[in-house]
């Protein structure tokens, strides 16, 4: 590309051409009946009903925020306990309990609920559209999944905390060697998490295939929308088998069933694959998100566009591809087959190249550019250097002798600390700097905002490097203590000390995030002079996103279009679309209309009503979450009342309120030969159902044989005398080799 | 990978070790005795290795001798251990495994042939009869306790098999799994108070008096 950005001037760009001046005006008189018709309804009733994207959005990532600290609080006390050889800070017991929580709560609360929060509130205005498809689904999982989450957490009150780490192996976590009710808060609170988190991800793609500006081919779309991709689907697939397994082993625990109890010709091993199947994948789909977000931003402060653009994309959908084919990365020390470890090495090795590609494509775009050394970037550096050392260790892991060795060790703890926290938190640290001033106004600000970034970039390597060598010395992971003898009590210090200042880097950041909140500079539409869609329209944006959705023509629209006469390849008569599109700004201002575009070449395919507020997305997640609260306890009368509710208020969800379809809806189709649909169907996204009510039937449906599941489970639950299932003969032939080990 | 390198199993030495909350229990099958988180091997020669666990699943591991493998309910793993130089060398579980994981560690004990043989020998000896009268009355509490329900000594009536096997406990060097050195205090602290030692360990507290105390620690102190 030799098109290099504008100079960012600091103050407000230049208004993008295909926004003219004598248009705005126009919709200055229609912005009103806009907002009205897009924004949330008030009080505290509203505040359940809300569903914009920004509100979703950002609850999410707050939620997820939250999850954060509580996760770095477990750590922190964790690290106490460590600062020293044989230290009596707390008991064994409690040191458990904690490893497990932190672990759980990053993987499960923080991670996957940022990056769906960031995609929430963000796609519709990077892809140049008005909302995303199915916003009641964003209400559902956003409940589903704090309420999850404090379910989770509200162990710690009842006193009992899960304590067999995030992984649950079984037997550890079976119902003879965790008989209390720990084990069911893991296993039921989260999994009612991961329900949200598989809703958003169903949203997520859809608003990506379906809902972008009409010209937005997919060789157009910002590598962002590209990385949301990836990690949607990974979440459906990767999401799926833990739930699968988590499931069994619930009824491992409660119906005496015995998928993984060897006594009886379970398989404990099974559950290992089971669990990493999706935990391998989870770390993924972790990473390329933030990968999505890294590359937004080293364009803007190299002020040039990401080189190898089609490279970086087909590295993000090889790597969501190769995640699910290299689990058995974490089963290395089982005893596995010769031929089936060295399959997973090489996998393991193999996703080293898409990684490398991303890498070399940003330092690339970092060299032949010219660098503003701004927060956000500061960040993107903090992450290339932590991500590709974190990347080497990797690489030493997946080769199978040396991960023997270090295998469970700090060493390992030390590996994944460096992709997680170097390749995920980094980067959204980063995506926060840069996004903040879209939705208020303001920027961070820049001093603070250093100061955050060098505290919890020496803090992290303070901490985490010295477990490298802790590692090679013996440390084993997961241990409350060590001797003296083992030499590693001032490396541990170390990581102490770290650890505490990377927590009140943290605490800066707060800091920075509530005082410039309200004193930081105003922003600007475009304060980096970026490239994208989300900087055409003011800040903080307005509800409905764009009044007039803007045509794409080029993969940088904000740097490179300039007329609006042009033919469009992609759209063929492109005037048609404008005065559509223009037609759509003015025209239905009843109902909240959207446009549907292909999914290949984004020309526009229908206009479709995206539905509004209502109580019952919330009323449904709440009551999702107290059936497997009431699991928890065995309170099947408030599961069956949950059940009911759920049905009821799925029900009320998809109750068609229709909005009648008028002569101005019937102009406009044939005026612009495009179809209207005031019916809240977003018919041709799901393709060739043409059937009227199936917007509501499949759901319901669905949710009638989930239910069913748990109906089942909990007479059988009632009826003691077939309590245990057992088998008289535990000599069952040798099963396939796949499924035994 | 070294596939060809692997000796006749037939031919060698096979101990078989299980992993159990939170200890390890040692058997030489061929050679007919039974000890605990203590693994004594000859220098130089390849030892095979079978690997078992009987409530969940731990990990074997001796950093300076071999990479980990793990040990899984109703699965066997097998390897070779190998020392080429003596020496005592730490190992310990490197798979979560409940409360007191990180208390869970072994010792490989690397012989010259001579001594190895010496040590075989002393340990497929039946427990020493208890010579001083202390001794002796130390026995008699421990056959009338509920030691015995977990614990065996060979050549008396004790065949509890929960727990480490105490026919040649004075002989290690050990005490829970790792945790003390085995000396007459620690053993002590252990019998009355082990979960102040190893918080959450099975073995229950005993309540005795001093001299009961005395005496049993005489009596476990010629267990050679």
């Amino acid at each position: 590309m030799t098109t290099a950005a504008e100079e960012p001037t600091g103050a407000v760009p230049p208004v993008p051409q295909h926004f003219p001046a004598d248009r705005e005006r126009e919709e200055l008189t229609t912005a009103e009946k806009m907002e009205q018709v897009w924004a949330d309804p008030p009080g505290v009733v509203g505040w359940f009903k809300a569903l914009q994207n920004d509100s979703i959005g950002v609850r999410l990532m707050m939620t997820a925020f939250l999850f954060f600290i509580l996760g770095g609080i477990n750590a922190l006390l964790m690290r106490v306990q460590l600062a020293n050889a044989e230290s009596t800070f707390m008991s064994p017991q409690r040191y458990n309990e904690l490893f497990t929580m932190h672990g759980s709560t990053m993987m499960f609360l923080f991670a996957v609920p940022m990056m769906e929060g960031f995609a929430i509130l963000l796609l519709p205005l990077i892809l140049g559209n008005r909302e995303m498809p199915f916003p009641r689904l964003g209400v559902f999982s956003w409940f589903t999944m704090i309420l999850g989450g404090l379910l989770f957490y509200s162990s710690f009150i009842a006193g009992t905390v899960p304590d067999t780490g995030w992984f649950a192996y079984v037997p550890l976590s079976g119902p003879i060697y965790s008989p209390g009710i720990e084990l069911d808060y893991w296993l039921l609170a989260l999994g009612v998490a991961e329900v949200a988190a598989i809703a958003a991800g169903v949203e997520i793609i859809l608003a990506i295939l379906r809902m972008r500006a009409p010209g937005m081919s997919l060789g157009r779309m910002p590598v962002y929308a590209w990385a949301m991709l990836v990690m949607a689907f990974s979440i459906l697939f990767a999401f799926t088998p833990l739930v699968v397994g988590s499931l069994l082993l619930e009824l491992d625990r409660r119906l005496g069933t015995q998928y993984f109890n060897p006594e009886a010709a379970g398989s404990p091993i099974m559950w290992q694959h089971l669990f990493w199947i999706f935990g391998h994948p989870e770390v993924y789909l972790q990473f390329v998100p933030a990968a999505g977000i890294v590359s937004m931003v080293v364009p803007i402060f190299s002020r040039r566009s990401l080189s190898g653009y089609t490279l970086v994309v087909i590295a993000l959908v090889a790597t969501g591809f190769l995640s699910f084919g290299l689990w058995v990365h974490h089963m290395f020390t089982v005893g596995l087959p010769q031929i089936s470890m060295t399959f997973f090495a090489a996998a393991g090795m193999i996703i080293g190249i898409p990684a490398g590609i991303q890498t070399i494509a940003w330092i690339t775009t970092i060299f032949t550019g010219r660098p503003v050394f701004k927060t956000p970037f500061l960040f993107i550096i903090g992450f290339l250097v932590t991500f590709v050392l974190g990347g080497i260790t990797g690489i030493m892991v997946s080769s199978v002798p040396f991960d023997w060795q270090v295998h469970d060790s700090y060493f390992v703890v030390a590996h994944f600390h460096y992709v997680l926290i170097g390749g995920v938190t980094f980067p959204v640290f980063a995506g926060i700097y840069y996004w903040t001033p879209k939705f208020t106004g303001r920027l961070l600000d820049e001093r603070l905002g250093k100061l955050h970034f060098w505290l919890f970039f020496i803090g992290f390597n303070l901490a985490f490097f010295p477990m490298h060598i802790s590692g090679f010395l013996g440390m084993a992971r997961r241990v409350y203590t060590y001797q003296e003898e083992l030499g590693v009590e001032t490396l541990n210090l170390l990581s102490t000390v770290g650890a505490f200042i990377m927590a009140a880097g943290v605490a800066v950041f707060i800091a920075n995030f509530l005082y410039s909140r309200r004193n930081g500079q105003p922003a600007g539409n475009n304060p980096w002079n970026a490239d994208t869609l989300e900087w055409a329209t003011t800040s903080p944006a307005p509800n409905y996103g764009f009044a007039h959705l803007p045509i794409v023509r080029s993969r940088h629209p904000l740097w490179e279009q300039t007329g609006i006469e042009e033919e469009d390849e992609v759209l063929g008569d492109t005037t048609n679309t404008e005065r559509m599109l223009q037609a759509l700004s003015e025209w239905p201002l009843r109902w909240r209309a959207a446009l549907v575009t292909g999914a290949i070449n984004g020309e526009p395919v229908e206009i479709f009503r995206v539905s509004g507020p209502s109580i019952w997305p919330a009323v449904a997640g709440i009551a999702l979450v107290a059936i497997f609260g009431a699991e928890v306890f065995s309170l099947h009368w408030l599961a069956y009342l949950g059940i009911a509710v759920v049905i009821i208020s799925f029900i009320g969800w998809h109750w068609p309120d229709r909005i009648p379809f008028t002569e101005k809806e019937r102009e406009f189709e044939e005026q612009f030969n495009i179809r209207v649909h005031p019916t809240a169907a977003l018919r041709s996204a799901v393709g060739a159902w043409r059937w009227r009510s199936c917007s509501w039937r499949l759901p319901l449906a669905a949710s009638c044989l989930a239910t069913s599941t748990f109906a089942w489970r909990t007479r059988s639950g009632r009826r003691r005398a077939f309590r245990r299932w057992t088998f008289s003969s535990p000599a069952l032939p040798q099963r396939c080799w796949f499924w035994r080990y | 990978m070294g596939a060809l390198d692997e000796p006749d199993i037939a031919e060698e030495l096979v101990i078989e070790v299980e992993g159990k909350q939170w200890w390890w229990d040692v058997r030489y099958p061929e050679l007919g005795f039974r000890t605990a988180n203590e693994i004594h091997i000859p220098v130089g020669e390849p030892v095979a290795i079978k690997l078992l666990a009987e409530d969940v699943i731990h990990s074997f591991w001796v950093p300076q001798l071999h990479g980990k493998l793990d040990m899984i309910p109703g699965h066997v793993n097998e390897f070779w251990l190998e020392a080429s130089e003596p020496g005592i060398y730490l190992g310990e579980c490197a798979e979560f495994c409940g409360d007191q994981h990180a208390k869970m560690q072994f010792l490989v004990i690397a012989e010259e042939e001579e001594a190895f043989r010496a040590w075989v020998a002393q340990q497929q000896q039946p427990a020493a009869v208890p010579a001083s009268e202390l001794a002796q009355e130390g026995q008699e509490i421990f056959l009338g306790s509920t030691c015995i329900n977990c614990h065996a000594i060979e050549g008396t009536g004790a065949t509890g098999e929960l727990g480490p096997d105490l026919t040649h406990l004075a002989s290690r060097r050990t005490l829970a799994a790792g945790t003390v050195p085995n000396n007459r205090g620690n053993l002590g602290g252990w019998i009355v108070a082990p979960q102040s030692i190893k918080p959450g360990s099975l073995m229950p507290a005993t309540e005795m008096t001093g001299p009961q105390l005395q005496a049993l620690l005489a009596y476990l102190e010629t267990l050679e």
